[in-house]
């Protein structure tokens, strides 16, 4: 990842992030649960997904979350500080989707020195997975 | 050679269900209660009904519609193509019925579960809603699939013609934002608007963003159009249909009329004025107010050319004026239009611009209002409607 | 459930909001480096202020950092949740909610939506704790799982001197499983997964077959009128000027400008690349298509732009031309 740390003030409105394309695997979805400590069945029995009503293991939120923050903090770089992320789930994440995460800086707070970033994970076959917001302080000074 | 249809049909009923975006009941009883509500607003019953008008794309078969509010014998029955388009091209249909003794009372309705069922932002697909396949096969594939997307494209090169922004569209939604916090019917009753909320909501198709897009709602509309003799017995006054027209022009697609010379202008809609203004003699400053369809805030500005409220390319000036404003020089969507009170393909249109002659918009302007236009969809074959008091 | 039963059903789940879950929790263990590293493993994360003691140290950060979204993981309850409570185990609250909504037939849960906010870093040594209560339940909803609920759950953390150190809003959908939808269906399958879609493919017919299989060998063609020479696009059975319905085609040298144009944003339709910029392509020869305008940022397209067609496999089963900035 980039290792300089983006400052405030050469972040504009409008600007994009660039897109991150995560190929989503049994192992990504079921890794994600367990390194979260979500052992709830549905995230890594496939026959305790499909008496759901969906035909594989499929992603948890906090894996989705982990996901988004990694993809703005990529951007912002590791000196950045996340100051809240809201997260919302629209279609599931299965193993072989490809899901396209974008974003684009919406505002900023002159004052609190944040931006916040609106940010859509869509996956190749269902659709938007996630969508939501993301606020990160950035450094004022070089 | 002009029709000679002024003046020889009036509306007299007028009726709505409930908008909203989950009416957890079928289109067909959406069509039999804002049919019966618009034949109880005049007094008439349904064994009055002699004719009927709706959209082809109506999922409601006439037969249905009169076995469900009790009809007895009718003796016409049409329907317009293209979606909104239609709307006032069935009061074409009942005029001309009326006007020719084809039939004395004709019904006009639309009623859709547009927002809990088949949403036509969902896009065209291997599923068409309307039209043929083969013609969205040119979009399609590329991924030009929903109505937004369609008008984003007349809309990105009007401004560049033009030079129009950004500002002239958020007004035109704005104005409507302002008129439904006065309406207890309108999606967007009592919930403020501003700019700030304008520029940061979802982009939709550029330069079009979430609220430049007309509410998709759940609901029926119904008006009764009569003879101007029998209008005069009947409950409320009548509105006389002062001139209408619905128009096709030349190179005309269905909502892609891409190919013209030039195609940031609706020549459809151009022809509908010249052809409705000719019809009743009246001209564009005999017009005190309007409901301009606006399923998409820009087709607002394109309208306003059309019928001659200002010159091509004016339209901006023309609303950042402030002349679509309660006491500006055309009040316009005073109901909140279906950019904020609800999509029902512009018949709730039709029964806001009767209720402007009438005289009882929840917004009704100041001064009087002997002649309201109301116009359909565009990007379709099209037109419009001017009514006007009846003496 | 008659409508009776489900105004008890829900008297019952309501006088559950504004509980506390169930005591505070303490996390079974304190934040620390091996499940930070286990976590930027997976999630493919290389911030080297989680992992990288050297850099860290030198950061402004000053030494590492847990990745902020990893705040619930620090207090939850861990493996015990899997299994299935033995019949007389004392239930914490939400697990007894659950349990009732299971009973009715809501079995589904599903994460839909959180919010968190971020007070301060994390770094190893510190020891969370959270305090969980039941914030709302929704009214019935119908929802593309099946009918549900959205259980609103709040969580305020906190470390080791009691300071605040985090929020979040969580909130899951309890549901009765759809069983009659197509992916249901399809559930009980093994080999039914489903398949990244294609492009909608135009459908072919009598009057634009030829084109789009000239579009599949490579060749962008444009109809001619026989016998006055005009040329027509979209495809066309009569002339417009002349009414012959001789025609044959020339070969495009897909040289254009962007007469105009739009970026497609919402809704984002599966099997399309986006950021996506539909253009009306004026060519050279005179007519006008729809494609799309690709190899440059979609805000650097203007109208007048001169463009270079390519005709190129798209995905699977789709040809198409696109255009690049010449």
């Amino acid at each position: 990842m980039n290792k300089t740390t983006r400052r405030f003030a050469s972040v504009a409105v409008g600007e994009k992030l660039p897109p991150l394309t995560i190929p989503l695997t049994a192992g990504l979805i079921i890794g994600g649960a367990i390194v979260s400590r979500d052992f709830t069945p549905v995230h890594h029995d496939k026959k305790a997904a499909q008496a759901v009503g969906l035909p594989d293991v499929f992603m948890n939120i906090l894996t989705s979350n982990g996901l988004m923050g990694r993809y703005v903090t990529d951007w912002a770089g590791p000196e950045c500080t996340l100051k809240a992320i809201d997260v919302k789930l629209g279609a599931p994440n299965l193993p072989g989707f490809i899901m396209t995460i974008s974003g684009e800086v919406k505002s900023r707070d002159e004052a609190a020195g944040t931006v916040d970033i609106a940010v859509s994970g869509d996956n190749n076959v269902w659709g938007t997975h996630m969508s939501g917001s993301v606020r990160v302080a950035l450094p004022k000074e070089a | 050679m002009v029709a000679k249809i002024a003046d020889k049909a009036a509306i007299v009923g007028i009726g709505a269900t409930e908008f909203s975006k989950d009416s957890g009941r079928s289109e067909l009883s959406l069509a039999a209660e804002a049919v019966k509500k618009a034949l109880d607003d005049c007094g008439l019953k349904p064994s009055d009904v002699d004719g009927m008008v709706t959209f082809t794309i109506d999922q409601n078969e006439e037969v249905d519609v009169a076995r469900a509010i009790g009809c007895e014998d009718l003796k016409f029955y049409s329907r317009i193509p293209y979606g909104g388009g239609a709307a006032t091209g069935t009061l074409l249909q009942a005029a001309m019925a009326v006007a020719t003794g084809v039939a004395e009372v004709v019904v006009c309705y639309r009623a859709l579960n547009g927002r809990s069922g088949q949403r036509y932002s969902d896009g065209v697909s291997g599923n068409l809603i309307t039209g043929s396949a083969i013609h969205y096969g040119w979009y399609m594939p590329f991924g030009l699939l929903t109505p937004a997307s369609w008008v984003a494209m007349f809309t990105q090169r009007y401004m560049h013609q033009t030079g129009c922004t950004q500002d002239a569209l958020f007004e035109v939604a704005h104005s409507t934002r302002q008129y439904a916090l006065n309406n207890p019917a309108a999606f967007f009753y009592q919930r403020p608007f501003d700019r700030a909320e304008y520029d940061t909501a979802k982009k939709i198709c550029a330069p079009l963003k979430l609220f430049d897009c007309c509410q998709e709602s759940d609901g029926g509309c119904a008006v009764v159009v009569t003879t101007p003799q029998r209008a005069k017995d009947l409950r409320q006054p009548g509105v006389l249909i002062n001139g209408v027209a619905n128009c096709l022009a030349k190179d005309q697609e269905e909502m892609t009329s891409f190919y013209r010379p030039e195609i940031a202008r609706i020549p459809e809609m151009d022809i509908a004025a010249k052809e409705a203004y000719a019809q009743c003699g009246l001209r564009p400053d005999d017009i005190d107010a309007a409901v301009i369809y606006d399923a998409f805030s820009p087709i607002v500005l394109w309208q306003l050319e059309s019928w001659g409220f200002c010159n091509y390319g004016e339209a901006e000036a023309f609303v950042k004026a402030g002349n679509l404003r309660p006491g500006g020089r055309l009040p316009t969507n005073t109901h909140g239009g279906q950019l904020s009170e609800a999509y029902i393909h512009g018949v709730n249109g039709i029964m806001e611009a009767v209720r402007l002659v009438r005289g009882t918009s929840v917004n009704q302007p100041k001064k009087t209002v002997n002649h309201a236009l109301v116009t359909s969809g565009v990007g379709v074959p099209t037109g419009g409607a001017i009514l006007g008091r009846m003496a | 459930m008659t409508p009776e039963e489900i105004t008890a059903f829900e008297a019952k789940v309501q006088a559950y909001v504004g509980g506390e879950v169930s005591a505070p929790r303490t996390g079974k263990d304190d934040v620390n480096k091996a499940m930070i590293r286990h976590w930027a493993e997976v999630m493919g994360d290389e911030n080297p202020v989680y992992t990288d003691e050297a850099f860290a140290a030198t950061s402004a950060k000053h030494g590492i950092i847990a990745p902020p979204t990893m705040l619930l993981t620090w207090a939850m309850e861990g493996y015990s949740m899997a299994q299935t409570p033995a019949p007389d185990a004392k239930l914490d609250v939400q697990r007894e909610l659950h349990a009732i909504f299971d009973a009715h037939g809501f079995t589904g849960v599903l994460g839909t939506n959180t919010r968190t906010e971020f007070y301060r870093d994390l770094r190893p040594g510190d020891q969370i704790t959270s305090h969980q209560t039941i914030d709302s339940i929704s009214e019935r909803k119908n929802t593309a799982r099946g009918v549900g609920y959205f259980v609103e759950t709040v969580n305020t953390f906190t470390d080791q001197t009691g300071a605040k150190v985090g929020r979040q809003v969580f909130r899951v959908l309890k549901f009765q499983p759809n069983v009659a939808t197509a992916e249901a269906k399809a559930a009980t399958s093994d080999d039914a997964m489903p398949a990244a879609p294609a492009r909608i493919q135009a459908p072919r017919g009598h009057d634009n077959a030829w084109w789009w299989e000239a579009i599949d060998a490579g060749k962008l063609l444009i109809q001619r009128c026989k016998q006055c020479g005009t040329l027509r696009h979209p495809p066309r059975p009569m002339c417009g000027v002349c009414n012959s319905t001789e025609w044959d085609s020339i070969e495009s040298s897909l040289e254009g400008e962007v007469f105009s144009f739009t970026e497609l944003s919402y809704p984002k339709f599966p099997g399309y690349p986006y950021p996506l910029v539909c253009g009306l392509i004026q060519l050279s020869e005179g007519t006008r298509l729809v494609a799309n305008i690709v190899g440059c940022e979609a805000d650097k397209v203007y109208i007048g732009m001169k463009v270079k067609g390519k005709v190129e496999r798209v995905d699977d089963k789709t040809v198409l031309p696109n255009f690049y900035p010449a």
